[in-house]
């Protein structure tokens, strides 16, 4: 049975007080937590989206650059731009062409022999 | 003693009727919660999603092709959709135009009309404003970039110094405003682009934009249409992405909610046998022969002979895959491939081929060439100069119609037709381009009683370019006929080998070791001393033939109108590139010794340059002067040929 309230002492009770603090500053606490954290994660994405519109945007200006100088390395555009300047490069006439087959190298080592052959392209072979 | 105060009766009933009135409002709350979150559920819900859920599709990007020294000849660039939003711009549209209108390179005026807001009644009877017009499709990147620029600078005619600090609050958030009117599709557009023009067109092909019906969602809208483009598509294309995302009120994308994201595969990367230097020489060449001749076409095609890769191709007139529109679809049609012709006197490697291969005739063998004319089963045979008795290896080597037919009477009917279709006559090559034909090569049982005399000089046959090219590089080859490489290999992005590098595929071995060692010193003698001495090289032994057709024109064999050809390989005793040049209908000369052959040399002098073909024989002037053969500045190398085999 609840005592009379003119049996109670008047001095305040700090547990109880303290015990709503504690839950009002958890309560609050979680509060402010939740909306920073929401807040960073909102401030993250914002990020993460510029990075992405960035790296994009570096993506198209790189394949733009791979097109400018493929346009640059165009047979056609080589020939012309040496007609152009007048530097007389051309083919060399094949008695300028001076081939020269020594003495076989030296034997490369066995581990690096493989690996070369691999690196070989198209390119290398005889035509 | 009872604490609880006395409550009048009165009061009781307000009381009920307040806990009534909030049990009916508690529930008429639960009956509108139950409403919205389950009856309406999925209408609602869709709603939302519609309103603030958006799948972006993400293109792949289209896989570039190479040639085989990594030149880029085609590659994909990413372009910017440009619209605006007219419910943002307020008044503002003709200052907007005035400022995009040089940069999107449009009118003013049809700018100004395309930013004229509107507005319309949608189904549910709800206003609705335009806020999405497309100003230009496929701007690049740097265009785009420059409009942004240009639109944060935007003035709307106002002095920013003379507002107080509320007007200028409300001026920056109005320019701010129409600044954002203006934008750009997040899904961008693609388009191709060759960087080398017109360069290997046709082999290339072009593309275009899917039709709405086949269209693929999830993949890019660019379709191959044509020439590699098309065949290769399915490996080129790559396969699409895709985000889900979730946009706030303003459009803005929430990336915490971003619930699906998947990148794109790009597409393959092809890399090709062809070599784009190769095939500018042979172009160049091809250009300056089509303003000496006129023909009405011109193509040539290189072959390096050992392995059967396609070095170059090309044909006359062609077109810029960047503008494929431009062109007529007759300039956009690989001729190399796709056009048949009856082939003439180049037809003769067949069938003395295969007549020494079966020993019915050796080259020492001598025929009587009945001075050009020749009746057999009651036609008249002919030759375009008069010959007494040849041995078959002049018969190649003076290209003897009446001598063909009659080592083609020989051979006889069956065996004729045997090796027409051992040396891949009236098979697809099996090049991975579209649209090749097979040829015309009529079964015995259709042949005529003269087919037999006839078919040896390349008549009641139709080839293209390519089987004679094949056909050639089967000689030079040992008789071993190859199946032609175009695709070398294939590659990811990252530059890693997908599947393998192409490999030589013999079709069949034609003819023996010896029988192609002859036909060579046969065709080599058509160089030195036949028809095709035009095509004599310096420093390297050429074998080849020429070969001239006349055309049919209302349903006979004209007088005027020839195909000619020339079709050789070099060095011939070491063969490393076989070529065939072939042209219709030249109006200057017609003789392919005169026309073709000429072409042949200058594109085997440059290619031979190019590739670094090791010289061989002096050069012409000196061999004929009989000096000693000489390569030039050669140090301590002997020549890649023995002396005996250079042996003309």
């Amino acid at each position: 049975m609840a005592r009379n309230r003119r049996t109670q002492s008047a001095e305040v009770r700090f547990g109880p007080a303290l015990k709503a603090l504690l839950i009002c500053l958890l309560i609050g606490g979680a509060a402010v937590g939740y909306v920073c954290q929401k807040n960073q994660l909102n401030e993250l994405g914002r990020q993460k989206k510029q990075r992405e519109m960035q790296l994009e945007e570096l993506r198209l200006r790189n394949a733009q650059r791979a097109k400018q100088l493929a346009e640059l390395l165009s047979p056609l555009n080589l020939e012309r731009r040496a007609s152009e300047l007048n530097l007389g490069l051309g083919l060399p006439h094949p008695a300028q062409v001076i081939v020269v087959t020594g003495s076989p190298s030296p034997q490369p080592r066995a581990a690096t022999a493989p690996r070369l052959a691999q690196h070989a392209t198209p390119n290398d072979r005889e035509p | 003693m009872n604490s609880f105060p006395v409550v009048s009766s009165s009061q009781y009933r307000r009381l009920a009727a307040l806990t009534a009135l909030l049990i009916a409002a508690f529930a008429g709350l639960g009956y509108r919660l139950v409403d919205l979150q389950v009856t309406q559920h999925d209408r609602l819900a869709d709603l939302v999603s519609s309103e603030r859920q958006r799948t972006l599709v993400r293109p792949p990007r289209r896989g570039a092709i190479y040639d085989a020294r990594r030149n880029v000849l085609a590659t994909s660039l990413f372009v910017k959709t440009v619209f605006a939003d007219p419910s943002q711009m307020g008044t503002n549209q003709a200052a907007i135009a005035r400022l995009l209108a040089p940069l999107l390179r449009l009118d003013e005026s049809r700018l100004v009309e395309l930013m004229q807001p509107r507005a319309w009644v949608d189904a549910q009877g709800e206003r609705k404003e335009l806020r999405y017009a497309v100003l230009k499709k496929k701007v690049p990147l740097e265009e785009w970039q420059e409009i942004r620029k240009v639109m944060q600078g935007l003035s709307l005619g106002v002095d920013e110094s003379k507002l107080t600090r509320s007007e200028l609050r409300k001026y920056l958030t109005e320019k701010r405003r129409v600044g954002n009117s203006i934008g750009a599709d997040p899904v961008d557009d693609q388009v191709r682009v060759y960087p080398n023009g017109p360069l290997a067109a046709h082999v290339l092909g072009f593309t275009g934009v899917s039709d709405s019906t086949n269209r693929n969602p999830w993949s890019s809208d660019l379709v191959g249409k044509d020439g590699l483009e098309l065949r290769l598509d399915g490996i080129l294309i790559g396969a699409g992405g895709w985000q889900r995302i979730l946009q706030d009120v303003r459009g803005a994308e929430l990336v915490a909610h971003r619930d699906q994201d998947v990148a794109p595969r790009a597409g393959l990367n092809v890399v090709l046998t062809l070599d784009a230097g190769l095939q500018a020489i042979v172009e160049s060449e091809l250009a300056e022969a089509w303003a000496k001749h006129t023909p009405n076409s011109l193509s040539a095609v290189m072959v390096r002979p050992t392995t059967g890769e396609i070095l170059a191709l090309a044909s006359l007139p062609n077109f810029d895959p960047n503008a494929p529109g431009d062109a007529t679809a007759d300039s956009r049609r690989n001729r190399v491939i796709c056009d048949l012709a009856e082939p003439g006197s180049t037809f003769k490697i067949v069938v003395v081929s295969g007549a020494l291969n079966e020993g019915v005739v050796s080259l020492e063998d001598v025929f009587d060439c009945e001075n050009g004319r020749f009746q057999f089963r009651g036609q008249t045979l002919g030759d375009h100069h008069p010959n007494g008795a040849l041995t078959v290896e002049n018969i190649i080597a003076k290209s003897s119609n009446i001598g063909a037919a009659k080592v083609g009477i020989r051979l006889g009917e069956s065996l004729l037709y045997h090796y027409m279709r051992s040396f891949g006559f009236g098979d697809r090559t099996g090049i991975p381009l579209p649209g090749e034909v097979r040829g015309i090569v009529h079964p015995t049982n259709r042949w005529s009683k003269i087919s037999v005399a006839w078919i040896p000089m390349g008549h009641e046959v139709a080839v293209t370019p390519l089987q004679m090219v094949m056909a050639m590089s089967a000689l030079a080859n040992g008789g071993r006929l190859l199946r032609p490489i175009l695709v070398d290999h294939v590659e990811d992005e990252q530059g890693r080998l997908i599947g393998g590098r192409a490999q030589p595929v013999v079709v069949r071995q034609i003819l023996g070791e010896a029988t192609a060692q002859k036909m060579v010193r046969a065709l080599k003698t058509a160089v030195l001393t036949g028809t095709g001495k035009q095509a004599q090289l310096d420093y390297y032994p050429v074998a080849g033939k020429t070969g001239t057709a006349q055309k049919i024109k209302d349903g006979v064999y004209s007088h005027s109108a020839y195909f000619a050809s020339f079709i050789g390989f070099f060095p011939a005793d070491d063969p490393k590139v076989c070529l065939a040049v072939v042209m219709d209908e030249p109006k200057k000369g017609s003789y392919g010794g005169e026309t073709a052959a000429p072409v042949f040399q200058k594109i085997a002098t440059r290619a031979a340059g190019y590739l670094g073909i090791p010289p061989i024989l002096p050069p012409l002037e000196a061999r004929s002067s009989g000096a000693e053969p000489s390569t030039g500045k050669v140090a301590a190398a002997p020549l890649t040929s023995p002396p005996a085999r250079r042996t003309l």
